[in-house]
């Protein structure tokens, strides 16, 4: 239809005039957000690019061109490798964890038993938050002093398992995933329960008359349908773990001992504290690229499996 | 024979039916628990007096002293962190949407030439993180004399929130008929009446979406006020409670009061718009 249109209109160059009446509502209606979009969005990606072929330390009025010397620096960068790992971890158990607890939430209440309402809003209710406060919240949780989490383990006769959860750097970055899949599993949750809402009854029921039990009608007819749901939250997930950095920033800002360091804390350090600016674009066009290749990689993945 | 099947059911099933659903109750209360827990215990804190919290941590406060409350609000700034996320919110969901709606619009019903190629550019915007243009907008922000100023905040954060807006906008507006405007083209409006008089009021369901979800999204905006409005003066509260949290570390009840105030405002829109809520963050993950 565009491509129509456009094509249609091609002779009508020889008169500026008439394509502007034809097209005069389109350009005004666009224009404001093209140009605001152009100017913080476009343009400065760019712009990144080109900084990371330079090296400046952002007050000088000069950038030096290094080439790709900042591309060099980061196969030899211990520090960012480390990073990457912490966030493959992250992925890995950020997206499967809460797809899980979502899941399963979803399918205790998918027939909206008695107290459903009750259980959807409590469960979706760390949506709302802001990551500051869930990492202040947690952080009190995890605290070695006054934390609920050790005076739980200690009521329930597992004081040896206490610690200073956040001061560990065995355990800090698990920790800090604890508080973030608190916060994300409502929301795979209600997603799931949305989508269970199209799963058919009819071949659910076929399926029992057929004699499956339970785990295969879950397995070989209900999760086939919420294909697309897990898709979804997979691709969404997979990319909120790549660009994490609130909450870690907020609940440990990459320590103890770069402990809990990802790209996205990795990358805020070089760029406002160290003042690397030419690096730290660098650094983020890593990141930029790692979300897109791992996002469409999943997709081709799932499209493969429904196929 | 589903039927027969169900009448058919013997006692021993029945008990083990009944079993299940204890077995459900049990699980579904012990994450309402985990769930709601941090909460209880964050609020009750915020209620106690400083000698209870330390002698009692885990309790519900004797009686309600609204001491720490005060003193956040007023000594920790709060006041003035809650006006500024107010005016952060009407800016930038207010112009997130207009400018979806008005983008969106055109992109689904009006003649425009490139027009696969204008959204292609939106949609790349959705697949890039903030990260990805965080360091030349901070330099840019500086060089035009806007950085630490409302503006710094506002203006890249409508820039970053446009392709969802447009996205989820051209969707809604894709759905409905363009013939609608043609009766009120005829009666001579232009198109700017059209799209404010016939379609706006049509796309009402799509624009709550998008200002639920925008609304979220600002209000807990972290890293954008960070970097472009850290002075104490233009902070929202997101911002404002992590440096609260630094000035008053020691000091629990303090802790307690200043997150208490920072969630609140969020947490009792949710409790009366629950619907909404819900509604619109599951349709905007679904249709990204």
């Amino acid at each position: 239809m565009a491509e129509l249109s456009y094509e249609t209109t091609r002779p009508a160059t020889r008169r500026a005039g008439r394509h502007w009446a034809r097209y005069r509502a389109g350009y005004l209606f666009v224009a404001p957000a093209f140009v605001l979009y152009a100017v913080f969005m476009i343009y400065p990606f760019f712009q990144s690019i080109y900084l990371s072929f330079t090296d400046w330390n952002g007050v000088e009025p000069v950038k030096t061109w290094i080439g790709l010397g900042n591309y060099r620096e980061l196969f030899h960068d211990g520090h960012l490798w480390e990073a990457i790992k912490h966030n493959l971890i992250w992925v890995v158990i950020g997206t499967i964890a809460p797809m899980v607890l979502g899941l399963f939430l979803a399918i205790l209440l998918w027939r909206r038993p008695r107290g459903f309402t009750l259980f959807r809003t409590t469960f979706f209710m760390p949506q709302v938050l802001s990551s500051v406060v869930i990492a202040i919240v947690w952080g009190w949780i995890y605290n070695p002093i006054f934390g609920l989490l050790n005076e739980a383990l200690d009521r329930i006769g597992l004081e040896s398992v206490s610690r200073g959860w956040l001061g560990d750097p065995d355990f800090a970055l698990y920790a800090v995933l604890g508080a973030a899949i608190w916060a994300e599993t409502g929301f795979v949750f209600v997603v799931f329960l949305a989508g269970l809402q199209n799963v058919s009854r009819d071949l659910l029921e076929a399926a029992t008359i057929d004699g499956a039990n339970a785990w295969r009608r879950f397995w070989d007819v209900t999760v086939p349908q919420l294909a697309n749901v897990v898709t979804v939250l997979g691709a969404l997930l997979l990319i909120g773990g790549f660009n994490v950095f609130d909450i870690v920033f907020v609940m440990t800002a990459g320590g103890p001992n770069n402990a809990t360091e990802v790209i996205g804390t990795y990358t805020y350090t070089e760029a406002f504290t160290q003042n690397r600016i030419g690096y730290a674009a660098t650094l983020s066009l890593v990141m930029t690229f790692i979300s897109l290749v791992a996002s469409f990689v999943f997709i081709r993945l799932r499209e493969r499996g429904e196929a | 024979m589903a039927m027969h099947a169900r009448r058919g059911r013997s006692v021993g099933y029945r008990l083990s039916r009944s079993g299940w659903e204890i077995g459900r109750y049990a699980v579904l209360v012990f994450f309402f628990l985990i769930f709601f827990v941090p909460f209880i215990w964050v609020w009750s804190s915020a209620l106690k007096k400083s000698i209870e919290i330390a002698t009692d941590p885990f309790g519900l406060p004797d009686e309600f002293c609204w001491q720490n409350i005060k003193k956040a609000w007023t000594v920790g700034h709060f006041d003035r962190y809650m006006g500024n996320t107010v005016i952060y919110c009407v800016a930038i969901v207010g112009g997130v949407t207009f400018l979806s709606a008005l983008t969106g619009y055109a992109l689904a019903l009006l003649p425009l030439p490139a027009r696969g190629a204008i959204l292609l550019t939106f949609v790349l915007g959705l697949m890039v993180p903030f990260q990805s243009v965080m360091i030349p907008v901070y330099y840019l922000l500086r060089d035009i004399h806007l950085l630490e100023t409302y503006w710094a905040f506002i203006l890249p954060g409508i820039a970053f929130r446009l392709p969802f807006g447009i996205f989820l906008m051209r969707a809604f507006f894709r759905g409905l008929p363009s013939e609608l405007g043609d009766a009120a083209r005829v009666d001579g409006a232009n198109e700017w009446a059209v799209f404010r008089q016939v379609m706006l009021p049509l796309a009402i369901p799509g624009l709550a979406t998008l200002v639920v979800f925008q609304f979220i999204w600002t209000w807990n905006q972290f890293l954008m006020p960070l970097i472009f409005v850290q002075r104490d003066e233009l902070r929202p509260v997101s911002l404002g409670t992590m440096f609260f949290f630094g000035r008053f570390t020691a000091d629990r009840g303090m802790i307690a009061a200043g997150v208490t105030i920072s969630m609140l405002p969020m947490i009792v829109l949710y409790l009366i718009l629950q619907r909404r809520f819900i509604e619109g963050i599951t349709a905007g993950a679904l249709k990204s």
